[in-house]
């Protein structure tokens, strides 16, 4: 009989089944961290500092010393435990409301100051916790409860996160965006990510990302809104 | 040496290693001093953040690791560090911060005022588990920075140094007294709990989490309360004030005891948790109590709820933003005696 | 009147009491609905208060003592069984195995009659509708309309789905 694949060893077991929603994307770019944090046997020195939204449920989540933070906080807290604690591998999880809104210009701060953290943020295109208004990296036309007759690039554009920081950072930074719907060249991007941490850099991977329960969409309009996603924020590695 | 300045060289060898802030006059001198004691010192570490919420959530991360870390901040920059404030009290992170007031309401002036009383012992969307040492002149900011580390650490609370723009900018004489003991009970947060949540699912679970907290101040305040009662015990009328205004009013009955008024003064020192006991005790025999400070009644506010049940005529002399010269409180309390 | 409606996030507990209270409303009676939940979009344990009365409008609106209890999860029935009191009558919904908590009285526990589990939250209102004659059959079917009026249109079998789950 097949056996089913381990579960990251720096899964806190007794928090699971875990609280997101079913067919949410969080939990998969968890487990592609998971996995990294695992394969890099980093467990014993990692922080994971996560925002106030949807990555607010993974607070045990891992059994690595994590905490809530502040919504569009959770990037000076890690830069400060980074300054406190340079041996820490110091990450910070986001999402798209935390770090393009409110925390807008501490995410450009941090990659001008080259912090030597991991950004992780998580893109649904709205904040899903509070019930699906829109965000910073709603698209065109997509309703939201915010936007009930549609979103309008012409009042209000995106933001592409890792291109506006191409203008800010040190050309040793890494700046990425993956998807889900690719989850292993995601996992190649958050280890990266964490190597450049190690080296002293500032570090950025942005992970497409579903919420099939705002979107209303079901399993099948789910997966081909994330490819169209993928068309607008094109996946790669930023060159610099 | 200027007020702010001493702050600094306190916080340094209090043994706080990182400095995070903003500039804001009149509190960027202490910033600017750290900077260059972190030039030449490579223990310390000192960011300019982006914004006065970068620094107090700077300071969390850093208290997090078990690094102590500080800010000093003033006014509006006092409003935004209060998102900070908030998770500190909540997660008990021994923040510490040196607040110099500035005028009240906004922008205001870059002067003084001890409008940010209220905000300083209950801002945010606290419960005001906080302490807050009010410094009446630079040696005791000296002073009172050091013991704010030691009083965040040992009891998790965030604890301020609440002072003002006149003392952080006056330039006098000052001891600067070596510490020999280090900041007890220091060590990353994570040893006592891998995880950290502020958020929480039912009312239930939260009301348990702030009554326990309440307890704890409770428990502890006794040990941190400060004051100091001067000449109370004959007293008919007592003065209660804080700051660099009880330094006027202790000259104040010293004038007035000279034209046999029966004058006393009673300084809060601790604004939270506020001395109450010794307070009481120092108005116990007195015929009217009189609040002066330099703001709109944020004194007297704190003396009325913590003093509930004192059957005394109270009257309060309010100057928001704008200083008392010892004759000016002797000649207001001689006019109501 | 009082009822409490338990349930997770997503089995539509919200919807019913929403529906029961405008209802009550549309009967020309006093009613007020609030919802109890924590931040999770689903999962967690979502409760609804409904208060109905006659005289006056409602003062406030939670109360100690439910007259109805409706539990549609297991992990919801752990969160409210202080609210049982001697009157209490206790309605479980197809999804609960539990035992009654201790001092439960009349409990009435229902079964799927073949109706699939996105429709067992209009299974258990249309028990409370039967079981104590709070509101009418016609405002019942009004506000459920009303809530539901743009799905029926593109969808007629939902509507008959419904229905036949309220037994009306």
């Amino acid at each position: 009989m097949k056996q089913l694949p381990k579960f990251p060893s720096c899964y806190k077991q007794s928090s699971k089944p875990h609280k997101f929603c079913p067919g949410c994307g969080h939990p998969a770019v968890l487990k592609m961290l998971g996995q990294v944090i695992d394969e890099m046997n980093l467990a014993k020195k990692t922080v994971f500092l996560i925002d106030i939204g949807c990555s607010l449920l993974a607070w045990d989540f891992f059994d690595l010393p994590t905490s809530q933070t502040h919504h569009g906080r959770t990037i000076p807290v890690a830069d400060g435990f980074k300054l406190a604690d340079p041996k820490k591998i110091v990450i910070a999880y986001l999402g798209d409301g935390g770090a393009y809104a409110i925390g807008l210009q501490h995410t450009i701060s941090a990659s001008l100051r080259n912090s030597p953290i991991t950004t992780i943020v998580v893109n649904n295109t709205l904040y899903a916790m509070t019930g699906g208004q829109a965000a910073p990296t709603t698209i065109n036309n997509e309703i939201t409860t915010t936007t009930p007759s549609g979103k309008k690039d012409e009042n209000f554009k995106s933001i592409h996160g890792p291109e506006l920081l191409v203008k800010t950072c040190s050309k040793q930074a890494f700046l990425a965006r993956g998807t889900i719907d690719n989850p292993l060249v995601l996992k190649t991007y958050l280890k990266k990510a964490i190597e450049t941490q190690i080296k002293g850099n500032f570090s950025f991977v942005e992970a497409l990302s579903v919420c099939p329960l705002n979107w209303k969409t079901n399993a099948p309009q789910t997966i081909k809104r994330i490819k169209e996603m993928g068309e607008i924020y094109k996946t790669g590695i930023i060159s610099l | 040496m200027m007020g702010n300045k001493i702050a600094a060289l306190a916080a340094k060898e209090a043994g706080a290693k990182i400095m995070f802030g903003y500039p804001i006059t009149p509190a960027s001198e202490i910033l600017e001093t750290w900077a260059i004691m972190a030039q030449k010192n490579k223990d310390l570490s000192v960011l300019q953040t982006e914004d006065e919420m970068a620094a107090g959530f700077a300071v969390i991360g850093s208290c997090m690791a078990g690094v102590p870390a500080f800010t000093a901040t003033a006014g509006p920059g006092n409003v935004l560090m209060q998102d900070a404030f908030s998770m500190a009290e909540a997660l008990r992170i021994p923040t510490v911060a040196v607040i110099v007031q500035r005028g009240g309401l906004s922008t205001s002036t870059v002067i003084y005022s001890q409008e940010e009383v209220r905000l300083t012992c209950f801002g945010g969307n606290g419960e005001g588990f906080r302490v807050v040492y009010s410094t009446a002149n630079i040696q005791e900011l000296y002073d009172y920075t050091i013991k704010a580390f030691k009083t965040a650490w040992q009891y998790r609370f965030p604890t301020f140094v609440l002072s003002d723009g006149y003392q952080g900018k006056t330039k006098s004489e000052v001891v600067l007294k070596k510490q020999k003991k280090q900041i007890p009970n220091v060590a990353p947060i994570f040893e006592k709990q891998q995880n950290l949540r502020n958020c929480y699912n039912l009312e239930e679970e939260i009301c348990e989490v702030i009554t326990d907290y309440f307890e704890n101040f409770s428990k502890a305040r006794k040990k941190i309360e400060e004051s100091s009662s001067f000449r109370t015990s004959d007293a008919e009328i007592v003065i209660i004030a804080h700051g660099i205004v009880s330094q006027a009013a202790k000259e104040a009955v010293m004038l007035l005891r000279e034209k046999k008024i029966k004058a006393g003064l009673f300084r809060p020192i601790t604004l939270r948790p506020f001395p109450v006991g010794a307070c009481r005790r120092a108005i116990r025999n007195t015929k009217r109590v009189v609040t002066v400070e330099s703001a709109m009644g944020q004194l007297g506010e704190l003396f009325k709820s913590e003093l509930w049940g004192e059957n005394l005529p109270l009257t309060e002399i309010n100057k928001p933003a704008a200083g008392f010269t010892p004759k000016e409180i002797y000649e207001a309390i001689a006019k109501i005696s | 009147m009082k009822i409490l409606f338990a349930g997770e996030g997503g089995q539509g507990v919200q919807v019913i009491a929403e529906i029961l209270a405008k209802a009550a409303f549309y009967d020309k009676k006093h009613s007020s609905y609030i919802p109890n939940f924590g931040v999770e979009q689903r999962g967690g344990v979502s409760l609804a208060f409904v208060i109905i009365q006659d005289k006056d409008p409602v003062g406030y609106p939670k109360f100690d003592k439910a007259d109805i209890l409706a539990v549609l999860s297991n992990r919801s029935l752990t969160r409210v069984e202080d609210y049982i009191g001697s009157k209490t009558t206790v309605i479980y919904g197809p999804s609960v195995t539990l035992r009654n908590p201790k001092n439960t009285r009349k409990v009435l526990k229902l079964k799927e009659e073949s109706l699939p589990a996105k429709v067992w939250n209009m299974l258990v209102l249309g028990k409370i509708i039967k079981t104590k004659n709070i509101v009418s059959n016609e405002s019942v079917r009004k506000a459920v309309e009303e809530r539901f009026g743009k799905y029926f249109k593109k969808d007629l079998s939902l509507k008959e789905l419904d229905f036949r789950a309220l037994d009306l």
